[in-house]
């Protein structure tokens, strides 16, 4: 209820708070362990953000970086989980070829 | 401080002590099971599965990694996010949604009522109209056979299409055991039916007409809207499988006047083993339940709904709604990125089915002058099918390609590509590089292909009879 408010008070995230959950997303991205995820993942952060580049209504961007937050909090937990479970053997996409 | 040391090198010695046994057990293991391998995949045909990080041997396949996947019309991979919701549901929110006296039902409950209204926002349909199932097999069999055997006394007669999923086939062919009637419908070489034969089709004693939204094998979208406008015309409930159209083309119940609609959750990056069924209200359809017992799903579906598989399909439903958009921008192109580097280093290549009224993430390719399962054999780095994962086991042409009269040697060297969500640039481009190299090599040996570059048409071939 105190972070709400005080958030109210701020009102619209920074540029650095902006960037900074960008690069936490991109960093979070590069630890899963399964190829597949990890490269939609980071394309998905990267195009996330460059779709909502323009947005300028304090509200929408607001909200934007609120489910961004919740995004890395999924993507957090998920890489742990992924990690745990991944298979010995990579994919052949993560093999030289 | 030097104790410290002293304890972290001999750590590290005996960890490369370890090692080396570790290598040299495996160089052991190597020989003996090079020497003996096929007697033991003989004896124990389950053991024959090895695996470590220089790669996986599995039915007498090596390869160095995990094969990149494009079959996602068989199964697609859990979505992370959906994976996250589920997975308070197999922890401590392992209540009976069914239970009404305590805490862990109402949670459950509450839990399966928002997945209900996800399901039912991504098809334009009210929450009380979703009935949840193991799948859309299951759905499918609710729809086809719960509709003729309620209204069995008037209604006699079932339309559907020859391209239709096995599970609709099955059902009207069981149904047909039973006495009633079934028209399957041709369809055209593009795999999309005839609206004048359906208009034709229906009796007075018609009681449903079944005809699925997206092709499982070949991605040719039917046109709903009319036949749901022809439908409504006559009167008749009209039933569609939309397994393969959820969260990748726009569903709406309303715009094709659906009675029945059949959904998967592991289509659209959901869990296995949960699906829905749509049955709408306003006009009622009615049908007979297929599994009695305790009376949840309204009677429709008895049996405990599995919360958490549940709650894996609404989120994939919600996710679907908001990314519908994206992912189909990006299928498009990573489709039309295979299809150009196909074509551009190969001659012979056939898509089967309508180019234009098919969902981009479902590309058919047939290559002449090349035997399917060899190439398939060849093609173990890449995970794709030659039809439907139901019908892989048999060696047999798909019915679907032989419905749209494709000949019988195209039809037996048909390949699906199935892109989805997780699928990069870098896996369709290696997946055409394989390909390519791979028919290459098959063409090379083939006689036929040798005699077609010399221009003979080898359907004028009078071949000798033995």
């Amino acid at each position: 209820m105190a972070a709400a408010a005080a958030a109210a008070a701020r009102g619209v995230p920074t540029r650095s708070e902006v960037l900074s959950l960008f690069r936490s997303l991109l960093r979070t991205a590069r630890q899963f362990s399964d190829y597949n995820i990890r490269e939609y993942t980071k394309r998905r952060t990267i195009d996330g953000f460059r779709l909502n580049r323009t947005l300028s209504d304090p509200d929408s961007i607001t909200s934007a970086f609120s489910d961004g937050k919740a995004q890395l909090e999924v993507a957090k937990r998920q890489s742990i989980i992924y990690s745990l479970y991944a298979p010995k053997v990579k994919s052949i996409m993560d093999l030289k070829s | 401080m030097a104790a410290k040391f002293l304890a972290s090198s001999s750590s590290t010695l005996r960890k490369t002590l370890t090692e080396k046994l570790n290598a040299k057990y495996h160089f052991l293991r190597c020989l003996s099971s090079s020497s003996s391998a096929a007697a033991a995949a003989e004896l124990y045909p389950a053991t024959d599965t090895y695996e470590d990080t220089n790669g996986i041997t599995m039915k007498g396949v090596r390869i160095s990694g995990r094969p990149l996947y494009l079959d996602m019309q068989a199964t697609s991979p859990v979505d992370p996010r959906v994976l996250d919701a589920m997975l308070p549901f197999y922890l401590s929110r392992y209540g009976n949604p069914h239970s009404r006296t305590h805490l862990y039902g109402w949670e459950s409950e509450n839990a399966v009522e928002t997945a209900r209204s996800q399901v039912a926002a991504l098809i334009g349909a009210s929450p009380k109209e979703i009935v949840f199932t193991s799948g859309a097999t299951e759905s499918n069999n609710i729809s086809v056979k719960g509709v003729l055997h309620f209204y069995k006394d008037k209604k006699r007669h079932v339309i559907t299409t020859q391209t239709e999923h096995k599970c609709v086939l099955d059902s009207c062919r069981h149904l047909q055991q039973e006495g009633f009637d079934v028209t399957y419908l041709p369809v055209g070489t593009d795999g999309i039916i005839d609206l004048e034969m359906l208009r034709s089709a229906i009796r007075p004693d018609t009681g449903l007409v079944s005809v699925m939204a997206v092709n499982n094998e070949i991605g040719v979208i039917q046109p709903l809207e009319e036949i749901g406008k022809i439908c409504k015309e006559f009167n008749v409930p009209f039933h569609t499988d939309a397994a393969q159209a959820l969260g990748k083309i726009p569903v709406d119940v309303d715009k094709w006047n659906v009675s029945l609609m059949s959904l998967s959750g592991h289509k659209i990056y959901g869990p296995k083993g949960v699906g829905a069924l749509y049955m709408r209200r306003r006009p009622r359809i009615r049908v007979e339940p297929q599994m009695n017992g305790g009376g949840q799903e309204r009677g429709i579906r008895s049996g405990t709904v599995p919360t958490p598989l549940v709650v894996g399909m609404g989120a994939a439903c919600e996710l679907a709604m908001k990314e519908m958009e994206y992912d189909d921008k990006r299928i498009s192109a990573l489709q039309e990125r295979l299809l150009n580097g196909m074509k551009e280093r190969l001659d012979g290549v056939v898509v089967n089915g309508s180019v234009e009224r098919r969902y981009a993430g479902n590309l058919n390719l047939s290559f002449a002058y090349v035997e399917g399962e060899s190439l398939l054999m060849g093609l173990k780095e890449v995970a794709v099918s030659s039809g439907s994962a139901c019908t892989s086991a048999s060696l047999e042409p798909s019915y679907v390609l032989r419905a749209l009269g494709v000949d019988e040697d195209m039809a037996h060297t048909s390949i699906r590509f199935g892109i989805g969500r997780f699928s990069t640039e870098a896996e369709i481009d290696r997946a055409v590089q394989l390909t390519v190299e791979q028919v290459e090599k098959l063409r090379e040996m083939s006689p036929l292909y040798e005699m077609v570059k010399e221009g003979i048409n080898i359907k004028d071939i009078q071949w000798a009879q033995h």
